[in-house]
């Protein structure tokens, strides 16, 4: 019977001529969409690709520089020095590769720089770059899939199943067909069911379609799984919300409403009013604060440079050759010494942003779950690589590099070493080291389910009110 | 007769549960927004004003020494904020705040505020702004869509008719109706924030933000004044209202949520701006061998020194009676500011087309003008912050090329050291936000557009209310 | 077939169904007479389990509605005062979905058609959408959905107002020629003169109570057009 309705209403959806419209439309910005995604993806490849040419070729020079045996021309710039090297030279570049989804969903990855020129130099003078982008542009925000997805697809959803029943009794066949050995539920089940199958097969197809155009692998299909569950959850959700309105046996224009409503509270307002009370509650506050006291902190530093270039040696036995005293009135040692002193004196001012920061996240992740649309945004945001999470693995990867490159050159410089072209070779190389996908899967799960309990309310809630549905009347 | 007819509109719709309920949660998202947004305001205000306030203390205290190690050290700006931002912060979160003022280079704004935030960034932050632009018109479509269509569909409309009354008349008394409801919800908004935008301001910058405000307040009223006749023109028109109401839902969408986006990739795909990459590598190279790439600096100064020379009339810079040191940062200087202005010129440029996109694809969506028109008026839109940054580079210029200047006139052979005083000498930067004038001059693409828009709306509604059947 | 025993349903303490007791056998045609609001509908609708009665039975082929809403529905067809079809679909296509539903076994197209004909409607009629139907094409669409059910009980809703005299009159002899093969009609409406003819027995109600039931062998369409008035006055 089941079948039966699923057939029926296949036909019946067929033959309405804004249904394909909407559907194509839909087609259409979806590939836009994945079209939008996969060109910032394609460029932040491409910058990659740039930046470590230039590395390569600019520390091929200095190597070569190096194996000629010249004398160099300024003691500033001089490839001889592990200092200049280390400090500018033989920067490096750390990079966060756009992970295979990223075409679906840009999310932060516009916010946030995807590669750093890590030196010995504080984290400060290098973590501070971003893309150039038009801060309108910003403000907007992309047009991705996952927009598509979060926004738009519930109201394709609810254009298809607001009138679900309703519309059956304002034409007059309800009474008929409930006048055969019919189930109201089986009814209600049989007309969600057809048009949860054309939604997903939709949604999930050009999910699909931009994977592969956008030149996905096969390798990372469990991604896509987990991307497609994510789509079907939060779109049967969707379902169950409209089954409940309908439940309630008002007219197909009250319907309309109610569920226009809801979605507006749940993906415009909510989002919204949550991002307000979250930096309401942890303001963050204005980096130029953090300007005053790094410059602050730095002059500290200066001012008590010999005192802190003993410390530094203390902290730090393993920079100096076995048995050696670092040279108080050493310019380039002391610059060390300074250097790491602003950065112990800067870690609480920057745990104030980082902190808050942080505090505003646990306050997101507890009140997120008001908003379905937020659960999935993250939840896409996850998959495709492009959400804070990720971001903020990147930039512990990029730390424990600029140790170990600290690490290679600090020791050198102390022992007032000369590069040779060996050291050029062993300089640390940075590799990405991916999150496990055990952590993103476990992430996104508690995603799906906080999709799917609200999905199962909404369905048991409509179920139950279904039971006193007026037939007539 | 109008004037009846406004009556019971208003009548009618202040006694349905869903106007009460609907514009209660406006009234209340709206004054949450406005007073958050001032808080927020006023935090950043004073947080600028003692950063400028210890940068400059910092540069006037830099004791004795060389006029080139100041000009490394450098100060920095500070972009202020303006009041006005409490109700529209536009940009500002996507822009960095300040910007060090150095030696040698110009460098970009850091520290965007929205690179501090969590991924409820992208839904957007509960702005006045927003509900204005947003939420209102969604009010005036749940009001307005069946105030011809219900009348027909319950059949008062035949009756109505019957009476003779000018399709035109019952045109402007509904359009009436329908804004005298708005202005029982925006009325007390905006009086509440003009009251707590005076009491939170300084008396001086409240005149100086009263035409802006005033102006604001215009631009949205033609904003929502395009909605009421547009609900109008298309509830005559559409045969049900369920209908009425699904296509002013669709263009609510894609005016409010589609068009914004949209855009921002038309707008990219059309005008390209560089990578951060391509640009700082630019730069670089322009820096090392010029903007053609074939005039190496090393030899551009060892002609200008010639030129000096010759100039003297002398053999050496020795023989100089000022210090060449001086004259050679200068020179540096010069040539890289041509540099600069090329790349940033280029790259504000790019950005000003893809923002003339935008307002361009007003024709499609009237929330595009009276967004870019609403951050201009708070002195939050692209244009400013270039202003600002413009203002900020200028000075940058003005105080490196003082202490050059010092460094020609004083320096002798050997270490030089100058005096503390020479710091106090420069000008504090003073920053002149632009004018209303020049505001409204940058906008008169979102203005035309944004009338245009209402002119359109207003014979659409004329002529459907004049075609009226009541069947 | 059909059998009231008590039935009651009241709306906030208003009776809308007063204590009907009716039994309708294999073969009758029970014509139920009344002004509107008499009961008629909600009696139908009783039948139908589409509301829930206040007090007392209703039972088809001995079960009882409220129990088994799915197993007495197999045994009934309705037909109201409008039939109301699938538009875009062809009639024939609504028969297929309206029989399918019914849980008999699948028909063929052909057999589907022969329904079709049987009620009269000619050949062609079937494979045109419902939406350029008249109303006693859709009425008859509601017989065949009848016959294919193989329903033995029929509930019509005043299945005949506003119906031409022409397409009224096919409409009763349908009727008839399904309770010559032994099912069970109740059907209520306004039209005294069709009652006389086509039902066996006619039952007037007014303000939720069967007043009178009268076999229409024995009386004249005069007799019960005065006895009508009569019970009307109260």
């Amino acid at each position: 019977m089941l079948g039966r309705i699923i057939r029926h209403e296949w036909t019946n959806l067929a033959a309405d001529r804004t249904v394909w419209v909407l559907a194509g439309l839909m087609a259409l910005i979806s590939l836009y969409g994945v079209y939008n995604g996969a060109t910032w993806s394609a460029f932040q490849r491409e910058n990659i690709a740039m930046a470590l040419d230039e590395e390569r070729d600019r520390l091929a020079g200095h190597r070569a520089f190096v194996e000629s045996g010249q004398e160099p021309a300024s003691r500033f710039r001089n490839p001889l020095s592990p200092d200049s090297v280390g400090g500018s030279m033989g920067r490096r570049y750390a990079y966060l590769p756009p992970a295979p989804l990223a075409p679906l969903s840009v999310g932060q990855s516009d916010l946030y720089p995807y590669y750093f020129q890590v030196s010995t130099n504080s984290k400060q003078s290098f973590l501070n770059t971003h893309e150039l982008e038009n801060p309108s542009n910003l403000l907007s925000g992309r047009f991705d899939l996952a927009f598509v997805v979060v926004y738009l697809l519930p109201l394709l959803i609810l254009a298809l199943s607001y009138d679900l029943l309703s519309s059956e009794r304002e034409q007059g066949t309800m009474a008929m067909l409930l006048s055969q050995p019919l189930p109201l539920w089986t009814l209600a089940l049989g007309k969600i069911a057809l048009r949860a199958l054309v939604v997903l097969a939709l949604a999930l197809g050009f999910s699909l379609a931009g994977y592969t155009a956008a030149g996905g692998a096969l390798a990372s299909m469990d991604a896509l799984l987990l991307w497609m569950a994510v789509v079907a959850a939060y779109s049967l959700l969707w379902f169950g919300l409209a089954v409940a309105a309908n439940a309630l046996g008002k007219g197909s224009a009250t319907n309309a409403m109610l569920l226009a409503g809801i979605w507006l509270v749940v993906v415009v307002i909510t989002p919204a009013a949550v991002n307000l009370v979250v930096t309401t509650s942890y303001p963050i506050p204005s980096r130029v604060e953090l300007v005053q006291a790094l410059r602050t902190a730095t002059e500290d530093a200066n001012a008590r440079s010999a005192e802190v270039l003993s410390q530094y040696y203390t902290d730090h036995p393993e920079y100096l050759p076995e048995g050696e005293q670092p040279d108080p009135n050493d310019f380039t040692l002391r610059s060390y010494a300074v250097r790491e002193d602003v950065e112990r004196a800067m870690a609480p001012v920057l745990e104030r942003y980082d902190g808050q920061l942080l505090r505003q996240q646990t306050l997101v992740n507890r009140l997120k779950w008001l908003s379905p649309a937020v659960v999935a945004q993250e939840a896409l945001n996850d998959i495709a690589g492009t959400g804070l999470a990720r971001y903020q693995h990147f930039l512990g990867v990029v730390d424990r590099y600029h140790d170990e490159l600290r690490s290679y050159f600090i020791p050198k410089v102390s022992a007032r070493a000369t590069m040779t072209t060996a050291d050029y070779d062993a300089i640390p190389v940075f590799e990405y080291q991916e999150e496990s996908f055990g952590e993103i899967l476990g992430r996104v799960s508690a995603g799906i389910v906080g999709l799917a309990l609200p999905m199962l309310l909404a369905f048991g809630v409509g179920a139950r009110i279904l039971r006193s549905y007026p037939v007539v009347g | 007769m109008t004037a009846t007819i406004f009556k019971k509109e208003l009548t009618e719709m202040l006694r349905d549960g869903r106007f009460r309920w609907l514009s209660t949660s406006v009234l209340v998202l709206l004054g949450a927004a406005v007073l958050m947004g001032m808080a927020h305001t006023r935090d950043v205000q004073t947080q600028h004003e003692t950063a400028q306030a210890a940068a400059r203390q910092d540069w006037v205290g830099q004791g004795e020494k060389n006029p080139h190690s100041a000009v490394h050290y450098g100060t920095y700006a500070f972009k202020p904020t303006m009041a006005l931002s409490a109700i529209d912060p536009g940009v500002d979160p996507y822009v960095g705040v300040s910007a060090f003022l150095e030696g040698h280079r110009q460098n970009q704004f850091e520290f965007r505020p929205a690179q501090d935030a969590t991924a409820m960034q992208r839904f957007g932050q509960l702005t006045a702004a927003t509900v204005l632009q947003l939420l209102i018109p969604l009010l005036v479509i749940v009001m307005g869509f069946s105030v011809f269509a219900g009348e027909r569909e319950q059949g008062t409309l035949r009756q109505l008719m019957s009476l003779g009354i000018s399709p035109g008349r019952l045109a402007l008394g509904k359009a009436l109706g329908v804004s005298g409801a708005l202005a029982i919800v925006l009325v007390p908004a905006a009086v509440l924030g003009v009251v707590a935008l005076t009491l939170a301001t300084p008396g001086a910058e409240v005149a100086a933000d009263a035409p802006r405000l005033a102006m604001m307040v215009g631009a949205y009223l033609l904003y929502f004044g395009v909605f009421v006749a547009l609900s109008l023109a298309v509830s005559a028109k559409a045969p049900s209202s369920r209908l009425a109401l699904v296509v002013l839902l669709g263009f609510w969408i894609v005016n409010g949520l589609v068009a914004p986006r949209a855009v921002t990739d038309v707008a990219r795909s059309l005008y390209p701006s560089p990578s951060s990459f391509e640009f700082t590598t630019g730069i670089q190279a322009a820096l090392a061998d010029g903007l053609d790439g074939q005039s190496p600096t090393d030899a551009r100064m060892a002609a200008y020194q010639q030129e000096v020379l010759a100039e003297y009339g002398v053999d050496s810079v020795d023989e100089l009676p000022i210090s060449f040191a001086g004259l050679r940062f200068q020179k540096s200087e010069e040539m890289g500011n041509e540099v600069f202005d090329y790349y940033y010129g280029g790259l504000n440029d790019t950005f000003e087309s893809q923002n003339r996109v935008r307002s361009l694809s007003a024709v499609v969506a009237p929330l595009l003008a009276v967004q870019s028109l609403s951050m201009g008026l708070a002195g939050t839109d692209v244009a400013q912050h270039r202003h600002f940054s413009e203002a900020a580079e200028e000075y940058r210029r003005m105080y490196v090329g003082r202490m050059n200047e010092d460094i020609a006139q004083n320096a002798g052979a050997g270490r030089y050291v100058a005096e503390a005083g020479l710091w106090a000498s420069v000008p504090e930067f003073d920053y002149q936000a632009p004018s209303v004038g020049w505001v409204l001059a940058n906008h008169r693409l979102s203005i035309l557009l944004l009338f245009a828009w209402l002119a359109v709306a207003l014979t659409l509604a004329m002529r459907a209310a004049s075609a009226l059947r009541p069947v | 077939m059909l059998k009231a025993t008590d039935l009651t349903k009241t709306y906030n303490g208003v009776a809308a169904l007063d204590r009907l007791n009716l039994e309708v056998a294999p073969g009758d045609v029970f014509c139920l007479l009344g002004a509107n609001g008499a009961g008629k509908t909600t009696t139908i609708n009783l039948f139908l389990n589409f509301i829930e009665p206040s007090g007392g039975t209703a039972q088809v082929n001995g079960l009882d509605v409220t129990r088994q809403p799915l197993e007495t529905k197999r045994w009934l067809a309705y037909i109201p005062e409008q039939v109301m079809l699938y538009r875009h679909l062809t009639g024939l296509e609504n028969l297929d979905y309206f029989t399918a539903l019914s849980g008999t076994d699948h028909y063929p197209p052909d057999q589907l058609r022969a329904f079709f004909k049987q009620v009269g409607l000619q050949d062609g009629v079937a494979d045109q959408r419902v939406s350029t139907y008249s109303k006693g094409m859709r009425q008859k669409v509601g017989i065949a959905i009848a016959l294919a059910k193989q329903a033995k009980a029929l509930l019509l809703d005043e299945p005949t107002s506003g119906l031409d005299p022409k397409a009224s009159n096919e409409f009763s002899r349908l009727l008839q020629r399904l309770s010559g093969e032994g099912v069970a009609v109740l059907m209520a409406t306004h039209d005294l003169f069709r009652a006389k003819e086509s039902g066996t027995r006619v039952g007037i109600m007014n303000q939720g109570q069967l007043k009178q039931t009268l076999t229409t062998a024995e009386i004249g369409h005069a007799d019960l057009e005065r006895i009508y008035l009569e019970q009307m006055h109260d």
